[in-house]
C-alpha cells in the first residue's frame, strides 16, 4: 500500500477525501455505506437498462449498450483496484459466490444473448461486429487476468 | 446506519452521561461529533472509533472498558426463525 500510488491519489481527488464532511466519523461511515448502495444501484440499473434496451430496441442500441458496459466496467475496475491498493481484496471466491452473483450472471447472459440476437437477426448490425465484440471481450478478459496475476504477484512480494 | 456496526454489543454511555449530567448535545460538542453520533453510540447502533471512545471515557470520567461491554447482547431472533 502506498499513499503516493496514482490510483490512490486519483481517488483522493475524485472522491474529495479532504472534505471537512469526512471529519465526523459516523457521517463518514454512513456516507461510505450510502456510496456502496449507490454503486450497486448504478451497477444493477445499468445492466438492467442495457439488457432491456438490447432486447427492445435491438441493433441500434448496441453502440450505446457497449459504451455503457465499457464505462461501467472501467468504474468497477477502478473501485476494486482502489480497495486492493489499500489491502482490501473484494474478489475472493468465497465472498463472491452468493445469490446476487448468480442473478448478476443471469442478467449478463441475457444481455449477451440480446447482443447475439441483434448481431444475427438485424441487417444494420453485422455478424462480423459480433465477432469483433467477442474478440474485444476476450482481449479485455485476458488483460484483466494478466493484471490480476501481476497485482497478486506484487502483493506477495 | 443500515448495518449496525456495534454488532449488538451493549454499552453504558447513556448511564455515565446521565450521572455526569451532560446532555447528548453537550457531549457531542465536547467530543467534536454530531449529536446523532452520540445517539447512535448510546443505542448500540454505532461502534465509535478508538479515539472517540477515549474522548467519551475522558469526558464521562470513566474508562473505555467500563463504557463498552465486550460481551455481545443476544440478538433478537428473526421473525419465523425457529432455530
Amino acid at each position: 500500500m502506498t499513499r503516493t500510488d496514482p490510483l490512490v491519489r486519483l481517488a483522493r481527488v475524485v472522491g474529495d477525501f479532504g472534505s471537512p464532511f469526512y471529519d465526523e466519523e459516523r457521517q463518514r461511515d454512513v456516507w461510505n455505506e450510502a456510496s456502496a448502495f449507490g454503486l450497486q444501484l448504478v451497477l444493477w440499473t445499468t445492466m438492467l437498462s442495457a439488457t432491456l434496451a438490447i432486447w427492445i430496441v435491438g441493433a441500434p442500441a448496441v453502440p450505446y449498450v457497449v459504451a455503457a458496459l465499457c464505462l461501467l466496467g472501467a468504474v468497477c475496475m477502478l473501485t476494486i483496484g482502489y480497495a486492493q491498493r489499500l489491502g482490501v481484496t473484494v474478489t475472493d471466491p468465497g465472498r463472491m459466490l452468493r445469490l446476487r452473483l448468480l442473478l448478476y450472471i443471469l442478467l449478463f447472459l441475457a444481455l449477451c444473448a440480446g447482443l447475439l440476437r441483434a448481431a444475427f437477426l438485424r441487417e444494420t448490425f453485422s455478424a462480423s461486429f459480433a465477432v469483433g465484440l467477442a474478440s474485444g471481450a476476450g482481449a479485455a478478459l485476458f488483460a484483466l487476468t494478466v493484471l490480476a496475476l501481476v497485482s497478486r504477484r506484487r502483493s506477495r512480494t | 446506519m443500515g448495518r449496525t456496526s456495534a454488532q449488538g454489543r451493549t454499552n453504558a454511555v447513556r448511564t455515565h452521561r446521565q450521572q455526569v449530567g451532560l446532555t447528548q448535545a453537550e457531549l457531542a460538542v465536547a467530543c467534536g461529533v454530531a449529536r446523532q453520533t452520540v445517539v447512535a453510540v448510546e443505542a448500540g447502533d454505532y461502534a465509535p472509533s478508538v479515539y472517540l471512545a477515549l474522548d467519551l471515557a475522558r469526558l464521562l470520567s470513566a474508562t473505555v472498558e467500563s463504557l463498552f461491554d465486550a460481551e455481545r447482547a443476544p440478538l433478537d431472533p428473526a421473525p419465523g426463525d425457529l432455530s
